[in-house]
Parts: C-alpha cells; sequence; structure tokens
C-alpha cells in the first residue's frame, strides 16, 4: 500500500468490533494489531505477558491510584501509557495498520491518516454473540457484556476528552447488527477506500 | 453547629473526596473549594471581610518579620501560609539548576562507584543517600534521580531493582521527617508554629536517625536472600557510564553546589542568623536564576506551579474550618477522648496521623491539624512542641504505608513500572507497610520517653 492509513476501531462488548477489523486488515491487506502489541511490549520490557493482559485495557483503580504529575502508581495507567507509546511508534514508522480498542482514536488523533470508527450493536444481537461465543446463558452473557463495557468506558473516558462512544469523537459509528460483521465490513471497506 | 461550620466541612469534604477522585487536577480542586470557602462560608455566612483579610494573609508578606524573624518569628497560622509557598517555590528552582547542571545522577553514580557496584553496599549507601538528600530536597525530585540511577544500574549489573526502590521510596520519606525543610508537612508546621530548622533536627531528626539505622537493618533482612544472591552473582561494572559523563557543564556543576551547599547552611543557621525560610527561598531562587541566567526562562517555565496553586486554595479551605472554629471542636474531642493524659494524646496524634497520611495526601491533613494541635496545647495545658513532632512524625512516616501515601511512593514506583518492573499494592506494602508501623511505634516511644 503507498499511503499511510491507520484504522482505529472503538466497539462495545459483543458487537463483533474485533472481528470487524480482523476482516478489514485482511481484505486490505495491512497490519491488524491486537494480542501482538502485548506480546511486543512484553518482550521490550521483560514482563511476563499474562500480567500485562490483566492490566490491559482496565481502568484504574479509583480508591487505590494516585497520580504526581506526570506520574501514576497505577498500574493500569502505566501499561496503557506503554500502548500509547507503541501506537504512536508504530504510527510513526509509516505502517498502516487496524487497532482495536486502547484509545487509538485519541492518541493518534489530528494525523490526516487516521479513520475513526465506533462500532455499536443491539442489546439481543450483541447478548446472542456473546452467549454463543463463551457458551453462556442469557443472565451471564448479559452481565459480562455490562461489566466489560463499563471497564472499556471507564478506561476510555480516562484517557480521553469526549466520551467514549459519542459520535463526534469519531469519523463513523455503525451499528454493527443491521448488516452483520461480514457486510459492515465491506461497507466500511469503501468508505475507507474513498479516504485513502 | 452554625451554618458557616457546616458549609466549611462541607467544602473541606467535597476538596478531599475530589482530591482522591482524581477527575480534575488538584490545584482546580483546592482552589475552587478555597473561593467557595471565600464567597460562602466568610461571606454569606459569617459576612465577614476580616476573616477574608486574615485568609488571604497578603500583608504578612510585607512585614519585616516574614523576611527577617530576629529572635522570634512566629507566624500565623490562619491563612495562605506564603512563608511555605516562597521557599518551596525557591528550592523548585534551585534544583532544578542543580538537575540541569548534571548534580543528582553525577551523584548516584559516583556513590555507586564508591561501593564498586556491590549489590549490598550499594543497597545501603542508595538508602542513606536518599535519607540525607531528602532532609534538604524535596522528596520527589530524589526519588525520581535514585530510582532513574537505580533502574539504569540494574540492568547494567543485571540486579533486581525493586527491593532498592522500595527501600529508596521509605528512605527519601524517612530522610524528609528529620528537618524543617524536608518535606511540606514540616515547612507547613514550622512556619506555622514557628520552629527552627535545629528545633527539627534535634527532636524528629532525632527520631529519623534511630529509625533510618533500623530501616536499614530491616530492609536487609528482608531482601536479605535476593542481595545474597545478587552479591554471588555480581557483574562485570566496567560497562557502567563514568560519573563525571553526567556533569553537563563543569562550571554550571560547581555554581550548582555552592548554590546548595549555600542553602544548606542558611537553613541550617536560620535560627541564629534570624533569616527565615520565605527569606532563603526568595534568595536562592534569586541566585539560581542570576547564576544561570541563560536557563532562566527555562528554569521558571520548570517550577511546578500547580503544586503551588494546590497550596493556595488548600491553605484558604483550612482557613476557613480554622475561623470557623470547627478545629476546636475536633480538638476538644481529642482533649475529651484522652483525658488531658498526654500520652493518649501523643498516640492518638500519631497513629491518626499515620493512618491518615498512608491513604490521603499529608499536606491537607497537616495542615489542618496544626490548628487542632494548638488548640489543644492551649486548653489542655500541654507542650505544642511535643505534638507537633508527634504530628511531623506521623504525617512524614505513615505516607510510607503505601503507595499513595506520599508524593516520592508514586514518583518511584511509577518509575519502576515504566521500565518494566512492575510494583502493585501487594509487593510494596508487604515490605513498607511494617516498617512505617516499626518506625511510627519508635517515634511514639521515643516522644514518650524524651518528653512525658
Amino acid at each position: 500500500m503507498a499511503e499511510q492509513i491507520i484504522i482505529a476501531i472503538g466497539r462495545e462488548f459483543g458487537s463483533g468490533g474485533h472481528a470487524i477489523g480482523e476482516k478489514i486488515a485482511k481484505d486490505l491487506g495491512i497490519e491488524f494489531v491486537d494480542r501482538k502489541m502485548l506480546d511486543e511490549i512484553a518482550e521490550e520490557k521483560n514482563i511476563q505477558v499474562e500480567y500485562l493482559e490483566k492490566l490491559d485495557e482496565k481502568p484504574r483503580k479509583l480508591l487505590m491510584s494516585r497520580r504526581v504529575g506526570a506520574y501514576s502508581n497505577s498500574l493500569e495507567e502505566i501499561v496503557a501509557d506503554m500502548q500509547f507509546d507503541y501506537i504512536r511508534e508504530k504510527a510513526d514508522k509509516g505502517t498502516s495498520f487496524v487497532i482495536v480498542g486502547r484509545c487509538a482514536e485519541t492518541v493518534l488523533r489530528g494525523r490526516k491518516e487516521l479513520i475513526s470508527i465506533f462500532i455499536l450493536g443491539d442489546e439481543e444481537c450483541k447478548k446472542n454473540r456473546i452467549k454463543e461465543r463463551y457458551n453462556l446463558n442469557e443472565a451471564d452473557a448479559a452481565a459480562k457484556m455490562a461489566r466489560h463495557d463499563k471497564k472499556r468506558k471507564r478506561y476510555h473516558n480516562r484517557h480521553s476528552d469526549f466520551k467514549w462512544g459519542d459520535s463526534r469523537g469519531y469519523d463513523l459509528c455503525v451499528n454493527s447488527s443491521r448488516l452483520g460483521v461480514e457486510k459492515t465490513a465491506e461497507m466500511l471497506e469503501m468508505y475507507i477506500k474513498e479516504r485513502m | 453547629m452554625t451554618l458557616a461550620q457546616i458549609l466549611a466541612l462541607a467544602i473541606f469534604v467535597i476538596m478531599f473526596v475530589m482530591i482522591v477522585l482524581d477527575k480534575i487536577e488538584r490545584q482546580y480542586v483546592t482552589l475552587g473549594c478555597g473561593l467557595l470557602t471565600l464567597v460562602l462560608v466568610f461571606g454569606a455566612a459569617m459576612r465577614s471581610m476580616s476573616a477574608i483579610i486574615e485568609t488571604l494573609n497578603l500583608r504578612s508578606i510585607f512585614t519585616v518579620g516574614f523576611w527577617y524573624a530576629g529572635a522570634a518569628g512566629e507566624e500565623s497560622s490562619s491563612g495562605i501560609n506564603w512563608a511555605t509557598i516562597i521557599f518551596i517555590a525557591g528550592m523548585m528552582i534551585m534544583v532544578e539548576g542543580m538537575a540541569k547542571a548534571g548534580f543528582f545522577r553525577w551523584l548516584c553514580m559516583r556513590l555507586a562507584k564508591l561501593v564498586h557496584y556491590k549489590p549490598i553496599p550499594l543497597f545501603v549507601a542508595f538508602m542513606i543517600m536518599s535519607s540525607i538528600l531528602a532532609m534538604f530536597i524535596d522528596s520527589i525530585t530524589v526519588i525520581l534521580f535514585l530510582a532513574a540511577v537505580t533502574v539504569e544500574l540494574a540492568k547494567l549489573l543485571k540486579f533486581d531493582p525493586i527491593p532498592m526502590i522500595l527501600s529508596e521510596i521509605f528512605c527519601a520519606n524517612l530522610g524528609g521527617s528529620a528537618t524543617m525543610c524536608g518535606d511540606p508537612p514540616n515547612i507547613i508546621i514550622g512556619t506555622s508554629l514557628g520552629y527552627s530548622f535545629s528545633d527539627f533536627l534535634t527532636n524528629t531528626g532525632a527520631m529519623a536517625g534511630i529509625s533510618l539505622v533500623i530501616v536499614i537493618i530491616y530492609f536487609f533482612l528482608v531482601y536479605r536472600k535476593e542481595l545474597l544472591q545478587e552479591e554471588a552473582e555480581a557483574v562485570d561494572p566496567s560497562t557502567v557510564p563514568d560519573p563525571k559523563d553526567a556533569i553537563t557543564n563543569k562550571t554550571e556543576f560547581a555554581v550548582s553546589c555552592v548554590i546548595f551547599g549555600c542553602a544548606v547552611v542558611m537553613l541550617v543557621t536560620h535560627a541564629q542568623t534570624g533569616l527565615t525560610v520565605a527569606f532563603i527561598g526568595g534568595v536562592i531562587a534569586i541566585v539560581t536564576l542570576a547564576a544561570f541566567h541563560k536557563y532562566a526562562l527555562e528554569l521558571l517555565k520548570k517550577v511546578d506551579y500547580k503544586t503551588l496553586l494546590f497550596f493556595v486554595g488548600l491553605f484558604v479551605v483550612v482557613g476557613g474550618l480554622e475561623q470557623t472554629g470547627i478545629l476546636e471542636l475536633i480538638a476538644g474531642f481529642i482533649g475529651k477522648v484522652s483525658g488531658g493524659n498526654l500520652k493518649l494524646m501523643i498516640a492518638i496524634i500519631i497513629w491518626i496521623s499515620a493512618i491518615a497520611s498512608a491513604f490521603v495526601d499529608n499536606i491537607p491533613f497537616a495542615a489542618t491539624m496544626i490548628p487542632v494541635i494548638k488548640s489543644l496545647a492551649a486548653t489542655q495545658g500541654v507542650d505544642l512542641s511535643t505534638l507537633a513532632w508527634a504530628l511531623s512524625m506521623g504525617t512524614d512516616i505513615g505516607g510510607s504505608a503505601t503507595p499513595i501515601g506520599a508524593s516520592a511512593n508514586v514518583v518511584g514506583t511509577s518509575v519502576a513500572a515504566k521500565n518494566g518492573y512492575m510494583i502493585g499494592w501487594g509487593k510494596y506494602c508487604k515490605s513498607a507497610a511494617p516498617a512505617t508501623i516499626i518506625v511510627v511505634g519508635v517515634s511514639m516511644l521515643f516522644i514518650f520517653a524524651r518528653y512525658c
């Protein structure tokens, strides 16, 4: 690909945002930044990747964290900063990639090569997807969805100056329940190609 | 309770909660709450212009006593403590100048070289250096440089820096408790109650000195396995950079050493010379800016104005509590509970201060407690200085117990984690919390033995 393109996808839990991102990356032939990011950070900093996974995209523990200037004792925030640095460095290298979550739309805001997307979904659709994927009953799926969305929202709102899922913060907001994962991804690819 | 008291207390509680929640930067929280105190408590409820003037305390700056105390230099504890703010600002400028010249990095590297980069002597030497530096320089700067050098040495010499960083943090807080200028609560206590550098050194300094010996032994015993193993596997130190490389400019380095030396001499002798800490802070700021005139603007920009504004707002909110008499109620309560028993009073002050400081910022706590102990001393007929030393040790040491208790803890653990050495609550508290309990206990017994 001649010109750099970065697609940052924010998503509700169960909306299929991850799968959409993966398909877009595959179809456009660009890198999909996912778990690999944690692997690389873990290797560079000599930390166990399982340890980083526990802190990945998690909000700080409110009463157990404190900030002094640019320093915070919250490991969740420190891991978030490591990921933000990783995203910035990757973007600076001129690589094209798709990234899901991690406030990438905020971290890279202002770059002309950035396309920011938020994927949402209908409650029922998201619940069904979660039930199927994690083999859960209705109540457990609903609880898991609420728990994850709450964490993502807190994480995002801590690191961003606009609210999670607020349409004014993204180039596009799409309900994936209307067309399904495949067709939503294809529709988004059309938009991306127009922007390239 | 009167309306003014209820409002003052509500504003204070809101301020504390908002500082803990950390949604809005803390200086905006204290300044906003300070403004509310002026308008609602002093204006609407008390309708007292004199309370506003007294709390803003601007007139004090223009008095001779503010700059030159002569023999007796007690400053009013009410309202904004401008002496503390000017002194801290001056020290910030001096420290920035020293850092720019490479002083701290040089000192850390020089000391490491002096002990031949051996893990156990390095461990002990850095603890002692952390304490001594923190006696004169704010603990954030001390830890910022010590932790960074520790991580650098750990990577080159292949040892685990976490035990060293945790012990350095503890010692920075301990060293800060030894002097009037070591920790913000001490500066506030000293300037508010009129104590000198030597008053602190001979009282809290003695407690800190004894505690340092105990703490070095304690941390060595806690980490002896790791240290002995590292000592056995010592790596060739030839890759470590030469301390001289840290010096960015020899002349500036020499000048910064002289300024620091003068600041120490002025602080140690200020009771004899009559120079107040406000004067010393002002002078060292001016001298540093003159000596580093090329970078004067840069140094001024690096001053942590946010912290200074945080202090301004905080003093106004605490002034609200003081003017409305709330703090006298608290003092009355402590007096009642202790039944006039000095030992019990000391135990309450030192342990409550320590426990509170372990979880909330110790600066607002100390600022709030000063009028309380003042009132307690007046009503119960006990020696104010004894209560002041208990408050000082409680707030300074208590902050060591948890990763959020003091600024140095946050900075130290953050520097370590950014380099891949993750320090969570469990790892931190496992060694620091027992050390805190030991030192607070030792200090309490010292106060009992010496003053009761």
